[in-house]
This record gives structure tokens, C-alpha cells and sequence, in this order.
């Protein structure tokens, strides 16, 4: 419990990443996107995730299109930009580099 | 037995209690709040509402047609508060095309309360207009700053007056909103050209400069086409939904002078469509020669065919009005036999055609410079089209 909130801060902050890396693997919608974060520890919800996308929109790493569903409504998909992958790539890079740092460090 | 309040989500109507009703209503004003100042502020607004009504669905069925409110607690808790820390900072951070939305919020705050679900329609609005309301309307409508749109108009004006002549042919043709219910629509809801305009500024075309390799750039072709496939049927059915709210108010204005309008109007209408396709030519022509509109360079990254393009949406939305309006003439006055629309156009065309050799006359006859003019006009044909080939060869 005590180290849930501790990450609370640090969770915060990578759901950029984990949702640059869902929107990667495949056109999703934002239920998708709850659904395949709802069984890790970074369960959300739309009042979150509404706002960043739309961060991320404005900042050119995802793009959306409007899509037919079967029940109601248009719906929109989102998916990469180019920047976005860049990005992506990126952040994998480091977080590789971070995960390296932790391990390593404080061992002789 | 409690009263229920009809609501409306993404153009989907849903039944609700009314402690419910006052639930919902309170938690989409927090997000409101919450969201001040953020660019794209209407749109997560709309995204949310929609995601709840996609909640709202799947609790109901045949025979429960009412959402209760301990359900609609239940999905507001679902969704959760909205969180906005990309505020300020977010908006430093985007680079470019994001720089414009901001000033798009500024006039969506003096929208009509109660109408958020309301389809967006095109009307003149009198409410601080400077002249018919045309300006306001047309902002109002693609979510901009009145003042860009008046610059526009101004500017289109010392070119050729074509500003003038479109914002004469919207005034008699666009109603005012008078009726409340009006003046919801045409401060409602975001709709198609709303989003071109954004894209458009957001530099989405500028994707396509970055392609890896030849596979990405048919992929990204294609889905092009299909999007503008899409547009186009977006399009139509939009302005379709325009006119016909329209049309009650020409019945109102116009109805008793239909026939007398149709041997005057028509004509009249005619012309003026010409004058636009004249207009829209020599911006072309423009545009191809100097890869700028009367000298105003395009945004950085928007290539030529793009802003072509964007031109042929802007002329689309022009005409359309007055071909509606043609046509509601015809149909107001006869009551409309199908068959005998082509003979109306046919005489219609016959006569803008005296109309404009009967101009063309007058102008050779008393006004010289117009005479040098039509003499020029070959060689102004064949640089048209000169600047069209070499255009082509540096693509």
C-alpha cells in the first residue's frame, strides 16, 4: 500500500509512454486503451486518459480518424505519427538505459 | 415515481432521471472548469460526453428505456474526475498549428448554456455584428475569431471585390438566427469543416514530407483518398442539413414573392455564381503562379496541392447556397415538377448569358480599359495555362 503511493508520482509520468506503446501496436480506441491498462498497475480511467491524448494529439505524437462501430456513433482510433514512433523509440531507449542504471548500480 | 429529463450525447437521445440529470450536468461543468484553458477544451468536453453515452448504452435495452440515477453515479465513477495537468505548460510545449486554437476559445465561452448536444448550422447572428452578421455567423460556425474572418472578407475585397460580392450574396441568402433555437444552432456543436480547418492548421499534411520508404507513402495515399472519400459525403450532408434548416425561413421571407422571384432571382443568382467561379478561377491562377494567395505566403509545410484543395472546399461552401437557393425558388414557386427543372435551368442559363453579353457590351462600348482587357484576355488565357504546365513540371 505504502509503495503504491509512493509510485503514485512516477506511475503518473510513464502513462505517456505505455499509452505511446499501445497506440503503437495497432489502431486503438480509448476503451481499448482502458481495457488492456485496467489488469497492470496502471489502471485508469477516461477522465484521465481524454486529457492526454489530446496533450499528445497537440504535440504530434498521435493522430486520430474516425471510424464506424457497429452500435451507435462514429468512434476515433488512434494511432503513431511519425513523430510519435521517434519518440517512442526514444523513450524505450532510455527507459532501457534506466532499467540498466537500477540494476546495476550499488552492485560490486 | 420520479420525473425524467431527455438529454442529448453525441447526437444520441437518452433518458435519465432528474437527480441523475443534475449528476451528470454537475460533473460535465467541473470538467469544464477543469479544462479551462486548455486549447482543445471542447473537444475532450465532446469525446466525454460521447464515452458516457457509449456507458449509457449498454445499460438500456427494450424494455428499460431510462437511466436511473444510482447508474448514472456508477458510470461518473467509472469515469473518473477529469485531470488536466498539461494545461499551461502542455500548450508551451506544442510546437506550430496550436498556436491559433487558443484564440478559438475565447468567443466558445458566449455559447448558449443548455444546448451542448445541439448540431452546429450556419446562420448570420446580429449580436455584435458590424454589418449583416455574416462575419459572426461564419465564425461562430468554424470556430475562429470573428476578426480573422472580417480581415478576410476585407482583404478579399481589394481583390477584385470579391469579398463584397460573397458577403452580399450570404446576407440575402443565409437567414438570421432569430428564434432561440437558431441561435443554439449556430453556436452549436463542432462539426466537419471545423475539423479540416484544424487539421489543416495543425500540419497534418506535413506527415507526408517524412516518409521512410515507398510502402508508407501508398499507405498513407490511400488513406488519404479514403479520408477525403469521406469528407466529401461528410460534406454534402452537412450542408444538405444547412439548407433544409434554411428553408423555413425563405418560405417565411420570400414565399409570397416566389413567383415574381423566379424570373428575377434566378437570373440574378446565376450571375453571381459566374462571378464566384470567375473569382475562384483567377485565385487559382494565383495561387499556381506565385505559390501564394494574393502574395500571403501558405503556412509553412502545406504544400500547394493541399491549399488547392482547401480552395475547393471554400468554393464549394460558397455555391452551395445559392444553388440551394435556386432551387428553393423553383420548388417554392411551382411546387416544383420534377421534369421541368432542366427547362428552368436551361432558360435560367440563356439568360445570364444575354445578361452577361449585355455587360460585356456595355463595358466595350463606354469603358476603355475594360476593352483593352478583353483584348488581353487570350494572352492571360494562355499564361493560365502556362502556369499550370510549369507548376506540373516542378512537381
Amino acid at each position: 500500500m505504502r509503495l503504491d503511493e509512493k509510485f503514485s508520482a512516477i506511475k503518473k509520468g510513464l502513462l505517456e509512454f505505455l499509452v505511446l506503446k499501445i497506440v503503437a501496436g495497432e489502431k486503438v480506441y480509448v476503451a481499448d486503451i482502458l481495457k488492456q491498462l485496467s489488469a497492470t498497475e496502471f489502471s485508469t480511467q477516461e477522465g484521465t486518459l481524454y486529457p492526454l491524448l489530446s496533450k499528445m494529439r497537440r504535440e504530434g505524437l498521435v493522430d486520430y480518424e474516425w471510424k464506424e462501430s457497429d452500435a451507435g456513433p462514429p468512434r476515433k482510433y488512434y494511432e503513431l505519427t511519425a513523430k510519435g514512433r521517434e519518440q517512442l523509440r526514444e523513450t524505450l531507449d532510455y527507459w532501457s538505459r534506466i532499467s540498466g542504471t537500477v540494476k546495476n548500480l550499488g552492485q560490486k | 415515481m420520479n420525473k425524467v429529463i431527455t438529454i442529448n450525447l453525441g447526437g444520441t437521445a437518452y433518458q435519465l432521471e432528474e437527480s441523475g440529470y443534475d449528476a451528470l450536468r454537475a460533473y460535465l461543468e467541473a470538467a469544464g472548469v477543469r479544462l479551462k484553458g486548455n486549447p482543445d477544451r471542447d473537444e475532450i468536453l465532446s469525446d466525454v460526453e460521447q464515452a458516457i453515452g457509449e456507458k449509457f448504452r449498454t445499460l438500456l435495452n427494450n424494455f428499460k428505456t431510462v437511466i436511473v440515477a444510482a447508474e448514472v453515479s456508477a458510470v461518473l465513477t467509472e469515469m473518473g474526475p477529469i485531470e488536466d495537468d498539461s494545461g499551461a505548460a502542455g500548450t508551451a510545449a506544442a510546437t506550430g498549428g496550436s498556436g491559433g486554437a487558443g484564440a478559438a476559445e475565447t468567443d466558445s465561452g458566449a455559447r448558449p448554456a443548455g444546448a451542448p448536444g445541439a448540431a452546429k448550422r450556419f446562420y448570420r447572428i446580429n449580436e455584435g455584428a458590424m454589418l449583416a452578421g455574416v462575419c459572426n455567423g461564419l465564425a461562430a460556425y468554424l470556430n475562429i475569431d470573428p476578426t480573422i474572418v472580417r480581415l478576410l472578407f476585407v482583404l478579399l475585397t481589394i481583390f477584385w471585390g470579391t469579398g463584397l460580392l460573397i458577403y452580399l450574396v450570404m446576407a440575402i441568402v443565409v437567414p438570421a438566427a432569430d428564434s432561440p433555437e437558431e441561435k443554439a444552432a449556430a453556436y452549436g456543436a463542432p462539426f466537419t469543416t471545423q475539423e479540416f480547418v484544424r487539421r489543416a492548421r495543425a500540419g497534418y499534411y506535413e506527415a507526408m514530407r517524412s516518409f521512410p520508404d515507398r510502402q508508407a507513402r501508398r499507405e498513407w495515399k490511400r488513406r488519404f483518398r479514403q479520408e477525403m472519400r469521406g469528407w466529401g459525403i461528410l460534406f454534402h450532408r452537412e450542408m444538405d442539413a444547412n439548407t433544409h434548416q434554411w428553408r423555413y425561413n425563405w418560405h417565411r421571407y420570400w414565399g409570397a414573392s416566389a413567383p415574381t422571384g423566379v424570373g428575377f432571382a434566378l437570373p440574378l443568382i446565376s450571375v453571381l455564381h459566374g462571378a464566384l467561379a470567375i473569382a475562384w478561377i483567377a485565385t487559382l491562377n494565383s495561387l499556381l503562379a506565385t505559390g501564394a494567395l494574393f502574395g500571403v505566403l501558405l503556412p509553412a509545410g502545406m504544400p500547394v496541392w493541399a491549399a488547392v484543395l482547401l480552395l475547393l472546399v471554400v468554393y464549394g461552401f460558397l455555391v452551395w447556397p445559392l444553388k440551394a437557393a435556386r432551387r428553393a425558388f423553383y420548388y417554392g414557386a411551382f411546387g416544383g415538377p420534377r421534369w421541368a427543372w432542366p427547362l428552368v435551368c436551361a432558360a435560367d442559363l440563356l439568360v445570364s448569358l444575354a445578361v452577361a453579353a449585355i455587360a460585356v457590351w456595355l463595358a466595350l462600348r463606354y469603358w476603355p480599359q475594360a476593352r483593352e482587357a478583353i483584348h488581353n484576355l487570350p494572352p492571360v488565357v494562355h499564361e493560365a495555362v502556362d502556369n499550370i504546365k510549369a507548376w506540373w513540371a516542378r512537381k
